[in-house]
């Protein structure tokens, strides 16, 4: 167990290195001057040459590469150039939108993915629960962004019910937050529970003809009995590792979502900062992702050796 | 028997929208023919499917822009598929190999793939190209952890070990006896990144990182349609169904596909209609 953690926690640092020295090159690649795009078009070339300079962008790309990691290392990720803020103070206010979604979408679709395949394990014949384990396949199909819209048309603008954007915290005012997180939670939701529900069928499926099934009907369990106590619980090992993978993904690509609701999650601040060429925020987002990507993998295979005793030996 | 009704009348749609797509054109309005009077028309005999803001034919940039959509998925897909399958086949095979390229893998996987897809779009100027690199780069990695992980079950077989003993060399073990083997999974994969890739593409058109309008995509015909979604909804929710289709039909396409060359899910499948049946 610990051999398995210190050796998870030395592939998190390598990946967190690689990610930041890639990003660090490949923003470079996108075109514009910071420096010039703060102080626009008409600033003298002295001024712009100053903030270059007060902004670590003189010098070679190299030497701009070590005095950022060298930063970094000391916990100081600068200051981004449009919100005038540490970038690492910017970031966390940015968190908590994103990871209210990510939350409450991953738990509800996990909720409903295994009612949804645990109604129509127990009753395979009950149409109902026939045409939602079918309707699985279609929501796989469902391009976000376009049931967005729709959804807009439908319930913001046709009927009025629900706000097209906006975002409240649901901690401190929760009745004004949560008519707006309806629609984006439902866009989640959709494809989520789509892919949660397939997830979760193929591994009963797997599970079916092993032999302790056997022994439990010997015994004379009931078939719904059989499913829910013995199938289920087997099964929902890869429905977890999907779980935690798109957790994950959530955390750092709500992007389209984030910015057709106009939520101020970490997808929409990234961006805003590609677009405003905020080179210390772009680092300082990405970083933050992907830690919070690699991290959220490991607690998925920490949590994988505490219930698979199979997982510690290898 | 009936896996396979589902996989030739999924495959046929597929195959007939392709065709409409190549062929239809020809005998359509013109895709760029702008008609100020025409603006904004729901659906219609003289216009199928209505015209955009420009008074444009819908229906005729639908079917032109399946040739944008489909065409630069389809070549996503190519690419992706092929530098996963090196990648998974190199990295499952040798161990020494395996560490690095893995490792790689992981990291390329955390890293937010719209940055990637937006810096792209943003230095080299957003075109077919651009979005052909970025999503080849954002869809390998998921190829090549499938591969891998198949070509580690392959490995382990005894007929393997006795190419090895018999005296042949890795890399034609590799070729010979593991690829075979792979293949069909590989060929699923393939289906699975279609429809991926479809979506993806959607998504980047959509947010103005794939090819640029005035040439119709299917995901940029839905971000012009927005401005217009409550006087002209038809422009937003056609090329939205028509994403949707290709993707579901793709989607069903693969599953029946695994179960052909799946014997397991094959009988699992079996399985859970005998018991569909009996209970």
């Amino acid at each position: 167990m610990t051999r398995l953690l210190l050796r998870r926690l030395r592939d998190l640092l390598v990946i967190l290195v690689v990610v930041g020295t890639m990003m660090f090159f490949v923003i470079r690649l996108i075109p514009g001057d910071p420096a010039l795009a703060i102080l626009g078009p008409t600033a003298r070339p002295a001024d712009v040459a100053a903030l270059r300079s007060a902004m670590g962008l003189d010098g070679s790309l190299w030497e701009q590469y070590l005095s950022w990691a060298g930063h970094v290392l000391h916990g100081d990720f600068g200051s981004s150039i449009t919100y005038h803020q540490p970038v690492l103070g910017v970031v966390l206010e940015h968190i908590p939108p994103t990871l209210t979604l990510a939350v409450l979408s991953s738990v509800i679709s996990f909720l409903l993915s295994v009612a949804v395949t645990s109604w129509y394990a127990v009753s395979p014949r009950n149409p109902l629960a026939r045409a939602l384990d079918r309707l699985s396949a279609l929501g796989m199909a469902i391009p976000d962004f376009w049931i967005s819209l729709v959804l807009v048309l439908v319930f913001s603008v046709t009927l009025r019910w629900l706000p097209s954007s906006g975002y409240h915290s649901l901690f401190t005012d929760p009745v004004q937050a949560l008519p707006a997180l309806v629609l984006p939670l439902v866009v989640l939701v959709i494809g989520q529970t789509a892919l949660f529900v397939l997830t979760l069928r193929e591994s009963m499926l797997g599970e079916l003809p092993l032999a302790y099934l056997r022994t439990a009907r010997a015994k004379g369990l009931s078939e719904s009995r059989v499913m829910l106590r013995h199938v289920l619980p087997n099964a929902l090992m890869p429905l977890i590792t999907q779980l935690g993978s798109n957790f994950a993904m959530l955390v750092g690509g709500i992007v389209i979502i984030e910015s057709i609701f106009v939520i101020p999650g970490l997808g929409h601040l990234l961006m805003g900062a590609v677009s405003t060429r905020d080179f210390p925020l772009i680092q300082g987002v990405t970083l933050f992702v992907a830690l919070l990507f690699v991290l959220v993998n490991l607690l998925v295979d920490l949590s994988y050796a505490a219930i698979d005793p199979k997982v510690r030996v290898s | 028997m009936r896996r396979n009704r589902t996989l030739v009348l999924a495959a046929g749609a597929l195959g007939l929208i392709v065709l409409i797509v190549l062929v239809l054109p020809v005998f359509l309005p013109s895709v760029s023919a702008t008609d100020p009077v025409h603006r904004l028309l729901p659906p219609s005999a003289a216009h199928l499917l209505g015209t955009d803001s420009y008074g444009r034919d819908v229906a005729s940039r639908l079917v032109s822009g399946g040739r944008a959509s489909l065409g630069l998925s389809a070549l996503i897909t190519v690419c992706a598929a092929a530098t996963g399958l090196v990648i998974g086949l190199v990295s499952g095979f040798f161990r020494a190999a395996d560490a690095v390229l893995m490792r790689v893998m992981d990291a390329w996987m955390s890293f937010p793939a719209i940055i990637l897809a937006m810096a792209l779009a943003i230095s080299l100027g957003a075109s077919l190209w651009t979005e052909l690199i970025a999503l080849t780069v954002i869809f390998t990695p998921f190829t090549a952890r499938v591969i891998r992980s198949r070509v580690l079950a392959v490995a382990s077989r005894a007929y393997i070990g006795a190419a090895r003993v018999s005296g042949m060399g890795r890399w034609k073990t590799l070729l010979v006896h593991v690829f075979p083997n792979v293949l069909p999974l590989a060929l699923v994969q393939v289906v699975v990144l279609a429809a991926a890739a479809m979506l993806v593409d959607g998504a980047m058109s959509f947010l103005g990182l794939g090819i640029a309008p005035p040439t119709p995509t299917w995901g940029n015909m839905i971000a012009e349609g927005r401005s217009y979604l409550v006087t002209a909804p038809w422009l937003v929710v056609v090329p939205g169904v028509t994403i949707m289709l290709c993707v579901f039909l793709l989607n069903l396409v693969g599953s029946a596909l695994r179960q052909a060359v799946d014997p397991r899910a094959r009988t699992l499948h079996e399985l859970q209609r005998l018991r569909t049946r009996t209970t």
